[in-house]
């Protein structure tokens, strides 16, 4: 469909809001900046949410998209070029009156802006980088910007873009290079990669000049993200987070977002999802993820390649301890804290309490819950004064039905993983 | 025992501590309490504190310098809690502080000092979301008005962010609960002020451009949400019901319909 008459910006801000919402990465965080007193807005590190949208993900940015006319026919998305929806171009200039008119009434921390390919990747780059240089120079906006590098895009205009914006993101989209020539035909691994080892060189370079010249202007100071769709295609969990640790160490990543699979268009190459996105997946993605950044675990300790998805029923960090028993009991008063941090119920936070507050004196587990450790996770795994809270067995099978909640114990119980044997004294009786 | 009486206010507050402190009673034999909900106990003699800016500030530079400054900044979050309990506590911390050269997050067992801690985290918490709530609607006069409804007096705590954040605007947000207001005249310091109890926000004329673009930020709420996700608990679990009143979005019972 083309829609000749001239759109208001309610229309296109439908439909260009519409169109990127399938792109994850809504966050704020990763550099302090203090308003210079000249213009708007400021950037706090920690990032800050500002509202939740009715699927609970939060709205930290103006995510939109300069447009959605796009060449690539990308089997998963909705904007492809052969799928008939409206289509919507905004102009540099109404962005960032948007931007600034929203930012002023404190809707947003600032603009996450991407786009479809319209004509070629360079035209669109281009775009980008002029709303880019509006907003900084013309508006005086200091508030936080995410952009979308667009694969295929000369070097050149990357750069230029990286030192106007906050943070940079290209999309690895899936997994492996098999599956994206699969489903996205115009993408290839190389067209992802190239950019986003030129974004990492150049925040190095920039760090280096930063440390000579003060002022030096900033290249994508908040870092560069990427995400990837989950359950479009077969790979297993294992093969995601060993391309996340990959992306992180090789690339300096400062986020690998997941994306679970949504299914827009009707397409033999796409799977059927009856029961909606695999949100529980996404989520046990993301716990691991999280473990490999903070809890100092490798891929190939959380899954194998006997065991190479993750266990539904239980977050990854027990599901770990739980197959590491030999390791537990740690004693709270001795361990080390990297021995700590692996303990379930005890997090970044709690484990560098306990290592400070032992030095004066001894703890006790009321003191550890006051601290901030979830006891009721920990009681299995730690001791203090050499004591358990309770005397509590250290067993996999009566571990893992105490961490349960009842809801998730009738569930495991339903779909329980271990094979009933007919010889089995305690097999239950079978209903009708 | 001698109780001190004090206003809920800042000044209110140390200004107790300063009195309660300079009648050389004895600690143990001192109490404070707020003026607005005490009950009468026997044996009790009891002093009106009297809000003085001046002892106020005396105190506070006197933390200051004196205590570790995450310490200061729990003890200043208790005095903005709801907490009707938290002036006798706020005054144990600080002698205890004032006696130690320890930092206070090591004398946790102490009740007093997980008191002023949990009142500091709860206040500090509340602040947090309001940095991200707060809408400000544009007037007639391009100034930006917002109306919140804290349970704690979290303005002290968001002004400087506001401030710094946009120093070319003149905004006002106004606490209807405490009928407090804190006001931003461009390129100049944020002040507290008193407002009357009989402001009314409704009476308030607000500029044409604000109702468009409040549209544009429906608009976008909307869209932005993924129908095959929607989850209103999680919603719920980030954005409870207390804040949604005085928010610009439109909030639906049910998003599928």
């Amino acid at each position: 469909m083309v829609i000749q008459e001239e759109m208001g910006i309610l229309d296109k801000l439908t439909i260009l809001s519409d169109a990127a919402k399938y792109d994850v990465a809504c966050t704020s965080s990763g550099v302090d900046r203090q308003g210079d007193g000249t213009g708007i807005g400021n950037c706090v590190a920690s990032g800050i949410c500002h509202s939740f949208s009715a699927d609970g993900r939060c709205i930290t940015l103006l995510k939109i998209l300069l447009t959605n006319e796009c060449v690539f026919d990308c089997k998963y998305c909705i904007n492809r070029a052969s799928n008939d929806v409206p289509r919507a171009t905004f102009t540099p200039e109404e962005i960032c009156h948007l931007t600034i008119e929203f930012y002023r009434r404190n809707y947003i921390e600032g603009l996450f802006l991407s786009s479809g390919v319209l004509r070629n990747p360079n035209d669109t780059m281009e775009l980008l980088y002029q709303t880019l240089y509006l907003l900084r120079t013309k508006y005086h906006f200091q508030g936080y910007i995410h952009v979308k590098s667009i694969p295929g895009a000369a070097a050149e205009l990357v750069e230029k873009t990286g030192y106007l914006a906050d943070r940079m993101s290209v999309n690895l989209e899936l997994p492996t290079a098999e599956s994206l020539r699969k489903l996205a035909p115009h993408k290839t691994r190389r067209a992802i990669l190239a950019p986003m080892r030129q974004i990492q060189t150049q925040m190095e370079e920039n760090k280096n000049e930063l440390t000579v010249y003060k002022k030096a202007p900033r290249f994508v100071p908040a870092g560069q993200s990427t995400q990837m769709i989950i359950g479009a295609t077969p790979e297993s969990d294992l093969q995601i987070i060993s391309v996340a640790e990959s992306l992180y160490q090789k690339f300096n990543l400062k986020r690998v977002f997941y994306s679970a699979f949504v299914s827009v268009n009707e397409d033999a190459d796409l799977p059927m999802l009856p029961g909606g996105p695999p949100l529980l997946r996404e989520h046990r993605l993301y716990q691991a993820d999280w473990l490999m950044r903070f809890y100092k675990f490798r891929a190939d300790e959380l899954l194998s390649d006997q065991r190479p998805n993750f266990n539904v029923f239980l977050d990854p960090k027990c599901d770990w301890a739980l197959g590491h028993l030999e390791r537990f009991p740690v004693e709270v008063a001795n361990a080390d804290y990297d021995t700590l941090l692996r303990v379930p119920g005890i997090g970044v936070k709690s484990a560098r309490r306990i290592v400070n507050a032992r030095r004066f004196g001894s703890l006790s587990f009321e003191g550890l819950k006051k601290m901030g450790v979830v006891l009721k996770r920990a009681v299995y795994f730690i001791t203090c004064e050499g004591k358990l809270m309770y005397p509590v067995k250290l067993d996999e099978d009566y571990i893992l039905r105490n961490l349960l909640s009842d809801r998730e114990r009738k569930d495991y119980e339903v779909n329980t993983y271990r094979q009933l044997s007919l010889f089995d004294p305690w097999m239950p009786e079978v209903k009708p | 025992m001698t109780v001190f009486l004090c206003e809920n206010s800042i000044a209110g507050i140390f200004s107790g501590v300063y009195d309660a402190w300079a009648s050389r009673a004895g600690h143990d034999n001192v109490r404070l309490a707020l003026a607005e909900n005490y009950n009468l106990e026997l044996f009790a003699e009891y002093v009106t504190v009297m809000p003085d800016p001046e002892k106020a500030e005396k105190v506070i530079g006197t933390l200051k310098k004196r205590m570790h400054w995450e310490d200061f900044l729990s003890v200043y979050r208790a005095v903005l809690s709801a907490d009707p309990e938290k002036a006798d506590s706020i005054y144990r911390v600080i002698v205890l502080a004032l006696h130690t050269s320890r930092r206070m997050i090591d004398h946790l067992e102490q009740p007093d000092v997980y008191h002023v801690f949990s009142m500091a985290r709860k206040v500090g918490n509340e602040a947090a979301r309001y940095l991200e709530f707060v809408r400000f609607r544009e007037l007639e006069n391009k100034a930006l008005f917002s109306e919140i409804h804290p349970e704690n007096q979290v303005l002290p705590l968001i002004g400087d962010h506001f401030a710094d954040r946009f120093p070319l605007e003149h905004f006002l947000i106004y606490d209807s609960r405490h009928h407090l207001a804190l006001f931003h005249a461009a390129k100049h310091a944020w002040v507290l002020m008193d407002m009357p109890e009989d402001m009314d926000p409704q009476r308030l004329r607000f500029s044409r451009e604000e109702q468009e673009m409040s549209r544009y930020w429906q608009a976008f709420f909307d869209q932005i949400a993924i129908e095959e996700r929607t989850n209103p608990r999680l919603q719920q679990q980030f954005l409870p019901l207390k804040f949604r009143a005085y928010m610009t979005e439109k909030f639906h019972k049910n998003n599928e319909n």
